[in-house]
């Protein structure tokens, strides 16, 4: 006997349309010091979190961070799609609490991609006068 | 583990600060980092900076995104508007579908907040009576409490002594007792045993008036509006008067004029009136329409109308209450007579509970009218959750029809909470528009419950309180009405609901049935209550008294009756107005009492605090009496024809007769209860006296009541004395003449006492009035009965329509098969009849000793005969069958082929 299901209809059409509206989104507007975070996340190739992408802002960049300010960042990176994150196992030394691991998705990564493109065309346009050298800083 | 235990650890509040405001599911990896970030800090900077930068961290993580709770699948919130739109959508809906159980709910509950709302308005009435003095916290009355012989009393009153001259020793503490700030004195002109309204004459105005006596500083203590005149020296002067603006209206025009005119009272003594005050509110229990300095009483150029005088004082504001009573105790034991052996000791009273407080219990004030306020208080309460046993049973009853709507909802996710909230929503919103209804309810029939119990409320719809109290009553309301049916409906389980088999367990339906007993046995009780009560009200207004009290009517003697200086004694104006009277038609007879004689109250020789003679012996000897043998008497002055205009009956001896010449001088009557208590053998002929007149023992009366059926009957002596100055004319004119015969008295009045306006009443009408606080209670809970019943019998309908729409194929079948109507209308009946009936076991026994406690405040009382129960318990069953008839006959009715074929 043929049963009808409306309800599986209407449920894969709201994912269908869910995905579409996020992925047809235009480019959202990604803050500085997101996109460092971005980008030390995408270096950092799935082993980010939050401690770890601290330390290498620290390290990298020789800007003093805090780890709540990570945090919310993360948080906001999250909420735009530019990475997913998934609990990792428990650590001993956290005294038995997991992490929250980050990678970027295709999306982030999209986006990290615009920027830089965008930016290089925007060199180009420049005097000769302006352009960096390698080695000149 | 010892290493783990040293280890430096982050501050400890500092995480507890975090795992408090850090959402659920970010906390475990933030407290993660946190910790590892405190181990890195350790190890590179140091302690210190590890902790300062952990705290640092901790509050900087206090932002939204950490705060916000992550959003369940379920949308839990209740703020949800959608959701709430939603439930708002099916509760109209469900309204409409079953009207009738709608209709059956909101008039439920909307009688039972009427009543309730009622009886908080009147309450509050209650409540604010002398509440608006401004120094009603420092006011305190001073009640006396009296101890003989291991007797004690107690009143409002004011310790006197009158012998040798008035001496009232509590005037003077104010001054001696520093927290006693001031004092004053209040006593009626009017109340009983011998006031009246007294005569006051400007011009040729004359115009009688209720009044009284108070200290000089009466208006600085309490708070009555003063519009002319001087506050302070209003009362200050002997001859000042202070009158009320109706007064000053009589007499001035405006109360500007009155402002030092000179006004005449009884046309004997001259007064300047110094204030005019606002008419007396309904709200204060002293009432007067003019105050006179009380010293006027004291020295005796005005009447002692009632022997009853209030003492209030006001109190330095945070007075230790205890230490200000023992301090006035030890000031006025000093001044009392130190043989008296009668002890009497004061204490103090908040002003603001005389009225409500006014009875005496073991020397101390104790109930009165706050036990009518309490019962009252519960009967609101009890009715409200009546109403509200209604809602929880019907709602439990209709879940069958919304048992399939739970049970998807469960399906679709509904968690169980916002199931409970759904439900509890709508009981509110049921409970809202139910108070509405009762709001209209009240603003209607607020007229009708004004005159129902004489009082004068006005609606308070302009006080934010009232509002805020109507909310907490629909709350309240909703949330009681509301949670049971929410906890069991949200209780069921989706898997058997919507296979269709939804099997009520038995606690389920014994709970029902439980709430419908109770509600019949709280109907029933109230039932026999107002048939109790009325049956005694109906006993007090029909009983025999002893006297004839129709077509009697009394006239206070006053003016030139009560003149004692007209010689010979022929021509006095008392002998002269009975003689004109008694030539006009329609006049029966004419005499006179000392007291008005159906409301006696002057009592002698009680144990009452008060000495009666200048060397405290008792008032009343007689023959062979020992010693410190005290009998209550009543005494009573009269005139010849006393027994002929009251009709009493002389078993032993007889009456009082013009034409035994002594009788004037030495007769006495006493009732046949004197006899008794005096233990006196042979009473005729044996010498009797009364203060200084000696004299003997004449007659015996049948015994007949003198005051409210409350008391007893007491002892009582009667002797002539045609000429005192104060008391009461009695008249009795002839039955069905009552016009013809006011029309002759006022012509004969006019004659003999041209400058008094006749003020007469009648004796029938005053002695209904002895009654009015029960005759309220009784047309108060007539009306509680009837809703009570009628709410109950709404909840009775929902059960029998419940019950019958679950039988539907049942009944069907039986029909099929040959059962009659009866058969099906008496399978439907008896389960609930059995209800009613176990609800009055309950209901009976109960009422029973209520009732039985209360017939205790009567001397003279009904039996509590088994028809008043059975009546109640028929009344209770037979508006219950109707009820269940209603419906079962239309379910048996109702044709089986669509019954059976409804499936």
């Amino acid at each position: 006997m043929f049963v009808k299901k409306p309800l599986f209809d209407m449920a894969s059409y709201l994912v269908i349309k869910t995905r579409t509206n996020s992925f047809s989104m235009k480019r959202t507007y990604l803050g500085e010091f997101e996109e460092i975070v971005l980008l030390i996340v995408a270096m950092l190739d799935a082993k980010a979190y939050g401690v770890l992408i601290t330390h290498q802002i620290i390290a990298q960049t020789a800007r003093s961070v805090r780890l709540n300010q990570v945090h919310a960042a993360l948080h906001r990176l999250e909420e735009k799609g530019m990475i997913t994150s998934k609990m990792g196992d428990p650590t001993p030394e956290r005294g038995g609490r997991r992490k929250r691991f980050f990678s970027i998705t295709t999306y982030g990564q999209h986006t990290l991609q615009d920027i830089q493109s965008v930016r290089a065309n925007l060199w180009n346009l420049l005097p000769p006068s302006l352009k960096l050298s390698p080695g000149k800083i | 583990m010892n290493n783990d235990s040293n280890k430096p650890t982050p501050p400890r509040w500092a995480t507890r600060l975090l795992q408090w405001y850090c959402s659920p599911h970010l906390l475990e990896e933030v407290e993660g980092d946190l910790s590892e970030e405190f181990d890195y800090q350790l190890q590179h900077s140091g302690l210190k900076k590890a902790r300062l930068d952990y705290i640092r961290n901790v509050l900087g993580f206090i932002k939204p995104f950490a705060l916000k709770r992550k959003p369940s699948s379920t949308s839990n919130s209740f703020l949800n508007m959608n959701m709430l739109k939603h439930y708002l959508i099916v509760a109209v809906r469900n309204l409409l579908r079953h009207k009738a159980f709608s209709v059956i709910n909101i008039i439920g509950l909307a009688l039972g907040m009427t009543c309730c709302l009622f009886i908080f308005l009147w309450i509050r009435d209650e409540r604010s009576v002398d509440n608006f003095h401004a120094k009603a916290d420092q006011l305190y009355n001073v009640y006396e409490t009296v101890n003989t012989s291991n007797v004690i009393t107690g009143s409002y009153n004011t310790t006197i002594r009158f012998t040798p001259k008035v001496d009232v020793p509590v005037a003077d503490i104010k001054g001696s007792i520093p927290e006693v700030e001031n004092l004053t004195f209040y006593s009626t002109g009017y109340e009983l045993p011998w006031g009246y309204a007294e005569t006051f004459r400007v011009g040729e105005k004359i115009h009688k008036l209720e009044g009284s006596r108070a200290g000089k500083d009466f208006f600085t203590i309490f708070s009555y509006s003063i519009i002319a005149g001087d506050k302070k020296n209003a009362l200050k002067d002997i001859n000042s008067i202070a009158i009320s603006r109706k007064m000053a209206k009589m007499f001035f025009d405006t109360p500007q004029k009155a402002i030092g005119e000179s006004i005449q009272y009884e046309n004997k003594l001259d007064f300047v009136v110094t204030a005019v005050f606002e008419d007396i509110a309904d709200h204060s229990s002293l009432k007067f329409d003019f105050l006179i300095n009380i010293e006027n009483q004291w020295l005796g150029k005005v009447e002692w109308a009632s022997p009853k005088v209030l003492t209030t004082i006001q109190l330095k504001k945070g007075s230790d209450l205890s230490a200000v009573e023992a301090k006035i105790n030890r000031f006025v034991q000093a001044r009392l007579d130190k043989n008296d052996p009668r002890k009497v000791s004061l204490g103090l009273q908040p002003f603001a509970d005389q009225y409500l407080v006014a009875n005496f219990v073991n020397g101390k004030p104790q109930g009165g009218r706050i036990e009518y306020v309490r019962i009252f208080n519960g009967v609101a309460i009890f009715i409200l959750i009546i109403a509200c046993i209604n809602f929880m049973n019907l709602a439990t009853a209709r879940s069958v029809k919304r048992a399939k709507e739970i049970g998807v909802r469960k399906v679709v996710g509904s968690s169980r909470g916002s199931l409970i909230r759904q439900f509890l929503g709508e009981s509110m919103f049921l409970s809202a528009l139910a108070l509405m209804l009762s709001a209209a309810m009240v603003h209607l029939l607020l007229p009708t419950f004004n005159t129902f119990t004489g009082k004068h409320i006005v609606s308070p719809a302009s006080e934010p309180t009232s509002w805020l109290i109507l909310l907490g009553l629909m709350l309240f309301t909703g949330i009681v009405a509301g949670s049971y049916p929410a906890l069991f409906l949200s209780s069921l389980r989706p898997v058997r609901i919507l296979k269709g088999a939804l099997q009520y367990s038995s606690s389920a339906i014994w709970l029902r049935k439980g709430l419908t007993i109770f509600q019949f046995s709280i109907s029933i009780v109230l039932l026999i209550v107002t048939l109790v009560i009325s049956q005694q009200t109906r006993y007090v207004q029909n009983i025999h008294l002893g006297y004839e009290r129709d077509n009697i009517l009394y006239i206070p003697i006053e003016g030139e009756l009560k003149d004692p200086k007209n010689e010979p004694r022929n021509f006095h104006n008392y002998t002269i107005f009975k003689e004109k009277a008694l030539s006009m038609p329609s006049i029966l007879a004419v005499d006179r009492s000392s007291e008005a004689p159906h409301v006696m109250s002057f009592v002698v020789d009680e144990n009452d605090g008060h000495t009666e003679t200048a060397n405290g012996e008792d008032a009343i000897q007689w023959e062979g009496k020992i010693k410190g043998a005290s009998v209550g008497f009543k005494p009573m002055s009269v005139g010849f024809d006393f027994l002929k205009v009251m009709k009493l009956e002389v078993v032993e001896g007889r009456g009082f007769s013009k034409a035994f010449s002594t009788d004037s001088a030495d007769a006495f009557m006493i009732n046949e209860e004197a006899v008794r208590q005096m233990g006196i053998k042979d009473p005729i002929g044996k010498w009797v006296s009364a203060w200084s007149k000696k004299g003997k023992i004449i007659g015996i009366l049948k015994d007949y009541h003198t005051h409210s059926l409350h008391e007893p009957i007491r002892p009582l002596i009667l002797d002539v004395k045609e000429y005192e100055y104060f008391g009461v004319l009695l008249v009795r004119t002839e039955p069905g003449k009552t016009k013809e015969a006011l029309a002759s008295l006022e012509k004969v009045y006019k004659e003999v006492n041209p400058n008094y306006p006749l003020g007469y009443r009648f004796i029938d009408e005053e002695y209904g009035q002895l009654y009015s606080n029960e005759q309220v209670v009784t047309k108060l809970s007539n009306a509680f009965a009837m809703l009570a019943i009628i709410i109950s019998c709404l909840g009775l309908l929902g059960l029998v329509m419940f019950s019958a729409e679950q039988r539907t194929r049942e009944f069907g079948i039986r029909k099929v098969l040959g059962a009659t109507l009866t058969n099906i209308v008496g399978l439907l009946s008896q389960d609930f009849l059995k209800l009613v009936f176990i609800s009055f076991c309950i209901a009976a026994p109960l009422a029973g000793f209520f009732m039985h406690e209360w017939l205790q405040t009567f001397a003279y009382k009904i039996g509590l005969s088994w028809w008043i129960f059975v009546i109640a318990g028929a009344t209770a069953l037979f508006i219950a069958l109707i009820t269940i008839c209603l419906q079962a006959v239309q379910s048996a009715v109702a044709n089986p082929v669509k019954s059976l074929r409804s499936e």
